[in-house]
C-alpha cells in the first residue's frame, strides 16, 4: 500500500476514469489529498474483509481488479458502500458523502496499480508457450480448458507480475487452499487421493479422479492434507525468455471493463 | 504428489457420467433423480419403496442445506450417484453430498446491477447430460457447468434481459440438445422455446410461441399485438422417446387482463405444443384458453401416462390447468379426450366436443372489477403434479373456492416494463405467503386432490387451511409427499389421502419434493423457506 509513487499517473488518469465511470453522478473528491484520505478510510472501514491492499479475503471479494460485481459506475459503487449488498456480508456504511467518494477514489486507484505494470515479454509468444506445455489441460484461459487448476481467464487483473512469475517457477510457494489435496487410507485398506473440496469435524469431501466423493473421518485409518500444489514447477522446463513471454501472456488476460454500465 | 497430478489428468478423459440413454431409462435407476420431473414422462413418481406406509411415521431429519439468499426457493434438485445438484436463488448452483449435506462446490452467478424479470428472482432447477449441468439465468443466459468442479464450460445468450426476458425454468435435455424457453409474459416479451447444442451452446432450433409474420397462426393476433404478446415458458416440458415429441406448456398472452388489445385466439399462448425434438417443428397444439382474459398460463408440467381409454390402450397426456379444468389429451395427435372442472370455476359454461371452451358471458376483467373463479393463481399452477401407475390416480395441488377480482385498463407498451393491461386483487398474496392466516376459508384454501383420469372425478381430498404452491411426489410404496404455505411437509396414503406423517418446517413450501437412495437408504428432500430439508428413516 504505497500510493505515492503512482500519484502522477493517478492524476493524469483520473480524468479519463471519470469520463468512463462518471455517469450522471461524478466523483467530486478525487484529488491526491482525497486519495490519501480514501486510503486511510479503506484501512479502517474496509480492510478487515477486503484486505489491506484490497485484494480480497475470506469475507470480501478482490476490489483491485477494476471490475465490480454489483456495478462499476461511481453511482453503483456509492450505492454498494452506503447501502450494502443484501444477502451478503457487505453491509451499508454510515459514512459522510465526502468519505464515500474518497473511498471510490481509492478503489479506482487500486485498479490503476495493476494496469500500470508493464510486462517485458511477448504475449503472443507466451500464448504459444501456454499451448505447447499443456497448461490448458488444467487451466482455462479465455478458451475452453481444464478445470483442475485455477481459471486464468482474468488472472492479469488479479495478480502482479511478480506473483505470476512465482506461480510458474515455484507453484508451491503460494498454494490456494482450494487446491490442497487429500491423501487418505480407509479402515478397509482403500487409498484415496484427490483435491480436498470441503471438510468439517466429521467428514471430508474430495474430487477424486473426476468424481465427487464424501468420506466420514471415522471410516479412515489415517488422512493427510497436502498443501503443495499438484502443478509441477516449470523452472527447469522453460527457458527464462519463455517464462517472460508466458507471464506477459498471463498478464494480458484482464477482466473486461464495462463502459456501458457507466452510461446507465 | 506426482501421483495425484497424473490421477487428476486422467480424470479429464473419464467416460460420460449421465448419458441420454440413462435419462430415457431413468426408471431402471430409481436411486437417482436425473431430471427436473424425475423422468422424461414427468410423472414425479419414484419406484423406491423403502420408506413405506408402515415406517413413514418414523421419518427423521437427516440434514439441512441453508441457502444464503432470501429469495423464494423454488428449486427441485437433481441427484446423480450420491451427489445432489441444487440451484439456490437467484442463480447459484451447489453440489451437495447426499449423505452429509456438505457442499462440494458452489457456482455463484454474477448478477447484473438490476433484473427486470417478473415474479421473483427464482430458479427452478437444472438439467444434466454426461458430466455437464445446464442452468438458465435471470439475465437471459444458458450456462453449461462442469458437474465435478462447478466451473463454466460455455455460456450462450438466449434472450435480452433488459427487455423483460428471463430464464427461470429448468432446461430439458433431449439427445444432444438442451431445450429451454423464456419467461417474461408480464413484460411484453415475444416468447420462444429454443434448443442448444449441449457441447457448444450453439442454437440448433427455435420455436416461436407467438407465430411471426408468415407463420401459421399469426392471424390469431390482431394488429401488432403479436409483437408483445408474451406466451412465456415457466416450467419444464416432457419428452416421449416413442413419438420423439417434446411437450411444453405455454404461458398467458399479454397484456394479461386486456384481451381487447389482442383480439383473436392468440396462439400459442395457453397451449400445449408438441414439437419434433430434432427440429423444433410443431406437430400439434391444443389451446386450453383462447384469448385468455385472466392470466390462465398453461404453465403446468405435461404428465405423460399410458392409459386404457374407452377400452383402447392410449398414449395420454394428463393436465390440470390453471383455468380450473382437468384435461386428458391423446399425446400422439393432440386429440381432446376429456375436460372437466377440478375446482370451482365460473369463467366457462363448459367445453365443446371439439375441445374449445364455451366462455360464460360478462366474466372478463372490467374497470369496476369482475369476480371470477378460479382466481389469478388458478386452480393449480407451476408446481409438479404426479401420476402413480400403481394407483392409476392423478394427483395435484389445487386452490379450491378461490376467486379474484379482475380489473382492466388501457396500457401502452414500454420496453422491459410491466405490461399487464389491468390487475387482479385477492384476499391473500399471490406468490408469497402471509404467515398470518386470518381470512375465512370461503376466500379459498388448498387441497391435495386425487383425480380419476378416466372421469376427472375426485377420489379423495387432503384439505389445508392456506393455499399451497407445493408439488407432489408419489412412490412405489403408495406414499404421497407434499407441503404447503403454512410451513408443513407431510406424507399421505396415496390410495386414501390419509395423513401418515407431518413436520412443521416454518417456511413456505414452493417447490416439489424428490426421493433417492444412497448406500441402501432412501431419502426425501424438499426446499422450504430458504433451506432444503432431507428426511430418512432412523439410523446412520
Amino acid at each position: 500500500m504505497r500510493p505515492y509513487p503512482l500519484l502522477i499517473l493517478l492524476v493524469s488518469t483520473l480524468s479519463v476514469l471519470q469520463a468512463q465511470h462518471g455517469s450522471i453522478i461524478g466523483n467530486p473528491f478525487s484529488t491526491p489529498d482525497d486519495l490519501t484520505a480514501g486510503t486511510k478510510s479503506f484501512r479502517s472501514q474496509c480492510a478487515a474483509c477486503h484486505g489491506l491492499d484490497g485484494s480480497g479475503g475470506a469475507a470480501g471479494p478482490d476490489l483491485s481488479t477494476g471490475a465490480f460485481k454489483h456495478g462499476a459506475s461511481d453511482a453503483a459503487l456509492f450505492q454498494v458502500i452506503t447501502k450494502g449488498v443484501p444477502g451478503t456480508p457487505m453491509v451499508g456504511f454510515a459514512l459522510e458523502g465526502r468519505e464515500v467518494w474518497q473511498l471510490i477514489t481509492f478503489l479506482r486507484f487500486l485498479g490503476i496499480g495493476k494496469a500500470a505494470e508493464k510486462a517485458t515479454g511477448d504475449p503472443a509468444k507466451g500464448m504459444q508457450v501456454f499451448a505447447a506445455n499443456g497448461c490448458a489441460r488444467c487451466h482455462t484461459a479465455g478458451h475452453p480448458g481444464g478445470f483442475l487448476g485455477p481459471d486464468l481467464s482474468e488472472i492479469g487483473s488479479r495478480r502482479s507480475l511478480a506473483q505470476l512469475i512465482n506461480a510458474v517457477i515455484d507453484p508451491n510457494a503460494d498454494v490456494s487452499t482450494d487446491y490442497w489435496s487429500l491423501r487418505a487410507r480407509t479402515k478397509t485398506g482403500q487409498t484415496i487421493n484427490g483435491i480436498r473440496m470441503n471438510e468439517d469435524m466429521d467428514s471430508l469431501q474430495v474430487l477424486e479422479s473426476g468424481k465427487l466423493r464424501s468420506l466420514w473421518k471415522a471410516d479412515l485409518a489415517n488422512f493427510e492434507i497436502i498443501r503443495t500444489s499438484p502443478m509441477p514447477s516449470f523452472k527447469s522446463k522453460l527457458q527464462p525468455v519463455e517464462v517472460e513471454n508466458l507471464v506477459a501472456y498471463l498478464a494480458s488476460l484482464r477482466t473486461p471493463t464495462k463502459p456501458k454500465e457507466a452510461a446507465k | 504428489m506426482r501421483r495425484i497430478a497424473i490421477g487428476l489428468l486422467v480424470a479429464v478423459t473419464l467416460p460420460a457420467q449421465v448419458s441420454f440413454d440413462r435419462l430415457v431409462q431413468s426408471a431402471r435407476e430409481p436411486q437417482n433423480w436425473l431430471t427436473y420431473n424425475g423422468n422424461l414422462h414427468s410423472t414425479h413418481y419414484s419406484a423406491l419403496d423403502r420408506i413405506k406406509l408402515t415406517n413413514v411415521s418414523t421419518l427423521d431429519l437427516k440434514w439441512v442445506f441453508q441457502a444464503q439468499s432470501l429469495e423464494k426457493f423454488e428449486a427441485t434438485p437433481l441427484v446423480v450417484d450420491g451427489v445432489m445438484y441444487l440451484t439456490e436463488p437467484p442463480n447459484n448452483v451447489v453440489a451437495i453430498d447426499t449423505r452429509t449435506g456438505r457442499p462440494y462446490w458452489m457456482y455463484r452467478h454474477p448478477m447484473p446491477e438490476a433484473t427486470y424479470n417478473c415474479c421473483g428472482n427464482v430458479n427452478r432447477g437444472l438439467a444434466i447430460l454426461d458430466d455437464t449441468l445446464f442452468l438458465g439465468t435471470l439475465d437471459g443466459q444458458l450456462l453449461a457447468i462442469d458437474a465435478a468442479t462447478g466451473r463454466v464450460k460455455w455460456k450462450s445468450k438466449v434472450a435480452e434481459a433488459t427487455h423483460g426476458y428471463s430464464l427461470t425454468v429448468a432446461p430439458l435435455v433431449v439427445k444432444d440438445k438442451v431445450i429451454i424457453g423464456t419467461a417474461g409474459g408480464e413484460r411484453g416479451i415475444s416468447g420462444f422455446i429454443a434448443a442448444y447444442d449441449a457441447k457448444t451452446g450453439k442454437q440448433a432450433w427455435k420455436f416461436n410461441t407467438i407465430p411471426q409474420p408468415g407463420e401459421p397462426g399469426h392471424e390469431t393476433w390482431a394488429g401488432d399485438s403479436w409483437k408483445t404478446g408474451g406466451a412465456s415458458i415457466w416450467v419444464t416440458g416432457s419428452y416421449d422417446p416413442e413419438t420423439n415429441l417434446t411437450y411444453w406448456g405455454i404461458g398467458n398472452p399479454g397484456p394479461d387482463w386486456n384481451p381487447g388489445m389482442r383480439l383473436g385466439d392468440n396462439l400459442y399462448s395457453d397451449c400445449v405444443v408438441a414439437l419434433d425434438a430434432d427440429t423444433g417443428k410443431l406437430k400439434w397444439h391444443y389451446q386450453f384458453t383462447p384469448n385468455d382474459e385472466w392470466d390462465f398460463d398453461s404453465v403446468q408440467i405435461p404428465v405423460l401416462a399410458d392409459l386404457t381409454w374407452k377400452g383402447k390402450p392410449t398414449k395420454a397426456m394428463l393436465w390440470g390447468n390453471r383455468n380450473g379444468f382437468f384435461y386428458v389429451l391423446d399425446r400422439t395427435n393432440g386429440a381432446y379426450l376429456l375436460g372437466k372442472p377440478f375446482v370451482k370455476q365460473t369463467w366457462a359454461t363448459g367445453i365443446a366436443e371439439n375441445g374449445r371452451p364455451i366462455k360464460a358471458p360478462a366474466k372478463g376483467p372490467s374497470h369496476g372489477g369482475t369476480d371470477v373463479w378460479p382466481g389469478v393463481q388458478g386452480g393449480t399452477n407451476w408446481y409438479a403434479p404426479s401420476f402413480s401407475p400403481r394407483t392409476g390416480l392423478f394427483y395435484l395441488t389445487a386452490w379450491e373456492d378461490y376467486h379474484t377480482t379482475y380489473f382492466m385498463w388501457d396500457q401502452k407498451y414500454e420496453i422491459g416494463k410491466s405490461f399487464t393491461g389491468g390487475t387482479a386483487r385477492g384476499p391473500f398474496p399471490s406468490i408469497q405467503r402471509n404467515p398470518f392466516i386470518k381470512w375465512g376459508p370461503e376466500w379459498g384454501y388448498g387441497v391435495v386432490r386425487a383425480l380419476n383420469p378416466a372421469t376427472g372425478e375426485k377420489v379423495w381430498d387432503y384439505t389445508m387451511r392456506d393455499v399451497s404452491d407445493a408439488g407432489i411426489l408419489t412412490t412405489a410404496s403408495d406414499l404421497l409427499f407434499s407441503g404447503n404455505r403454512e410451513g408443513y411437509f407431510f406424507a399421505l396414503d396415496a390410495k386414501t389421502g390419509k395423513e401418515l406423517w407431518k413436520r412443521y418446517l416454518g417456511g413456505m413450501v414452493a417447490a416439489s419434493p424428490i426421493t433417492y437412495l444412497v448406500d441402501g437408504k432412501q431419502y426425501v428432500s424438499i426446499a422450504v423457506g430458504h433451506s432444503l430439508f432431507t428426511f430418512g428413516l432412523p439410523g446412520r
